[in-house]
């Protein structure tokens, strides 16, 4: 009993952050559980869920892509260099993670529907309003700041001497970042992308306004479950719930056990 | 060989102020000075990661000050090591071989070499995250040695190992100075490393090189209070060593001055701490194996204790309390006699 008066505060917040715990698992296991086993297989394997699928993985991975190529560079620059306005340029790449995708969604809608460049992109047969093409540049919008902060703070963490020691070494300043930089971020890198690429799958809000929510043509998972519940039917917006609950719970294994190191 | 002229760098914390400096073939050159002197970016600027704001470098007569660094064949090697550690002590090694597109023949040859001369041909397959702290400076150094630069630049090579690791890899760099005469830049702020390995000695304070020479000229002769205060070494002398009677004999400026703890032959550098060397008016009869006769040149007062400088042939300084200086009644230009024992005297 004294030792219980002695830390009541270790045991109410280890209590508070248990009870958390186990409202999560709570959630997780209502939803997983609500229909049958054989109805919730019934639902995956159908068309409709099979298309959701094919069309998440499709512009998930797209939408990663481009965040590797578009925030590798841009976050090598903001941890090497220094210039003016670095930190307003820091502050703005971080305003998507503050700003509601819907938000977003509708600066996106305005730049692709209405601007010149918009229509002049559509000309040329890219067509980003009520496209998939929308949904990767709503997924790439709202993630590249994950993707730019992981990999911003992997640069950080690696001395820029190593980069002196390979120039002296015969590299150019390309051949240095190729040659060691790069392969030493390889698991920050690893991390960054799995978690953008996991983001990309579960994003809604501004994906719905740029991309619409078109049953057949736009509709991811979480499209999928939008839909389906609007109409009432449960079980299939369970198996697109359950799907996506499977991927965030392996990414945010992949992410713990090898992006230890990252802070974002 | 290398001329450095007149190198002014200002990287906000550490400035380069003016540096001019010339580097020999062949030789050892130790840079000592305190931290944030800007030994670093001396190194750095020479080895061509930055261009300096002023002045030039000039190598073999040629104007290297805009060269990248890849082409300059200057290797450095930091005291955290920087080994690559996605890839193991082999590629490491042979990272610069790699760049120079040399056959794979070639560089498994070269490497094996080099990594024999530093005894860790057995670790080549390793990762160099498992090795010990010593395995991995001498894997960086293998790196360095490896390109036959004209220059090898050593970065506090030693700062980061334990004692007994840091006294074997300083008799290693200054083995591999030997055989290979490699022109070497070593920065530091131990100075037993100047004495056991340089052949010239560059003081750095706040930017500049404020003294270079023999470190027996300038740990003896200080150009400038800064000098004299950060070495604030006293009596010492270079010498050459033989051996005598299971002790060793240093005969240096004639004088001759009995060791126990030189071990070797050759030239040496050697200290005697001022506390151990008795003054006395009359020879005295003791164990003690050196004895001198001499004339008192300097005292000085510091209040609690009395410094007496004595030329025995070489200056050697005693310093006496209060009560003991009262009771000699020292005046300068006496005649006195300086015994200590021959473990006082501390070779490098």
């Amino acid at each position: 009993m004294k030792d219980f008066r002695n830390s009541w505060l270790k045991y109410a917040t280890i209590g508070i952050g248990v009870l958390l715990a186990a409202f999560i698992v709570i959630l997780l296991t209502l939803i997983v559980t609500r229909p049958t086993l054989e109805a919730l297989i019934t639902s995956i394997t159908s068309n409709e869920i099979q298309f959701a699928i094919t069309l998440s993985l499709l512009t998930s991975l797209t939408s990663t892509f481009f965040c590797i190529i578009i925030g590798v560079p841009a976050a090598y620059a903001l941890a090497r260099y220094s210039f003016r306005g670095k930190n307003v340029v820091n502050a703005l790449l971080d305003m998507p993670l503050a700003l509601p995708p819907l938000v977003a969604g509708l600066g996106l809608l305005l730049f692709f529907g209405t601007t010149s460049f918009g229509r002049g992109l559509a000309d040329i047969g890219l067509v980003f309003v009520f496209t998939p093409l929308g949904i990767i540049a709503a997924q790439f919008f709202v993630n590249i700041p994950f993707m730019i902060r992981i990999m911003r703070s992997t640069f950080e963490s690696i001395s820029p001497r190593y980069e002196y020691v390979a120039k002296t070494l015969g590299c150019t300043d390309a051949q240095a970042l190729w040659r060691v930089t790069l392969p030493m971020s390889a698991t920050g890198f690893f991390a960054g992308s799995v978690i953008t690429w996991a983001k990309g799958i579960g994003e809604f809000g501004a994906a719905l306004l740029l991309a619409g929510a078109i049953k057949w043509k736009t509709e991811t998972l979480p499209i999928a479950l939008f839909l389906n519940m609007s109409c009432g039917n449960l079980n299939m917006a369970i198996s697109a719930a359950t799907i996506l609950i499977i991927i965030s719970l392996a990414a945010l294994y992949i992410f713990e056990r090898y992006g230890g190191a990252s802070r974002f | 060989m290398l001329q450095i002229d007149n190198i002014s760098k200002d990287m906000g914390e550490f400035v380069l102020r003016n540096v001019t400096l010339d580097i020999d073939r062949g030789e050892y050159l130790v840079i000592i000075g305190p931290t944030g002197a800007g030994k670093t970016i001396l190194l750095e600027t020479i080895a061509g990661i930055y261009p300096p704001d002023s002045g030039t470098i000039t190598l073999d007569g040629r104007d290297i000050t805009g060269l990248p660094p890849r082409e300059r064949n200057i290797c450095v090697v930091y005291q955290d090591y920087m080994l690559f550690t996605h890839l193991s002590v082999e590629e490491n090694i042979g990272f610069g071989l790699v760049s120079r597109k040399m056959n794979k023949d070639e560089i498994r040859k070269r490497v094996v070499e080099a990594a024999e001369l530093l005894s860790i041909d057995h670790l080549l397959h390793r990762s160099p995250d498992t090795l010990s702290g010593g395995e991995q400076q001498r894997t960086a150094i293998a790196r360095a040695i490896v390109m036959d630069p004209v220059l090898l630049l050593l970065d506090e090579p030693l700062s980061a190992l334990d004692g007994q690791t840091r006294v074997m890899l300083q008799k290693e760099l200054r083995r591999l100075h030997k055989r290979y005469r490699i022109t070497v830049v070593h920065v530091t702020h131990n100075f037993e490393e100047v004495f056991a390995l340089a052949d010239r000695v560059a003081v750095m304070h706040d930017g500049d090189i404020v003294q270079c020479g023999h470190p027996d000229e300038v740990f003896r002769k200080p150009a400038s209070e800064f000098v004299a205060n950060f070495t604030g070494v006293e009596n010492i002398f270079r010498g050459t060593c033989t051996p005598q009677d299971g002790a060793s004999a240093i005969t240096a400026d004639g004088l001759r001055i009995i060791s126990a703890t030189c071990n070797g032959e050759g030239e040496v550098y050697a200290t005697v701490r001022p506390e151990d060397i008795l003054i006395s008016r009359e020879p005295v009869t003791s164990s003690a194996r050196n004895s001198f006769q001499g004339t008192i040149t300097d005292i000085v007062n510091n209040g609690m204790v009395i410094k007496v400088t004595v030329d025995a042939g070489i200056p050697l300084v005693s310093v006496l309390t209060r009560q003991g200086y009262d009771h000699l009644q020292l005046k300068e230009g006496e005649e006195v006699y300086l015994t200590f024992k021959a473990s006082a005297v501390h070779v490098f």
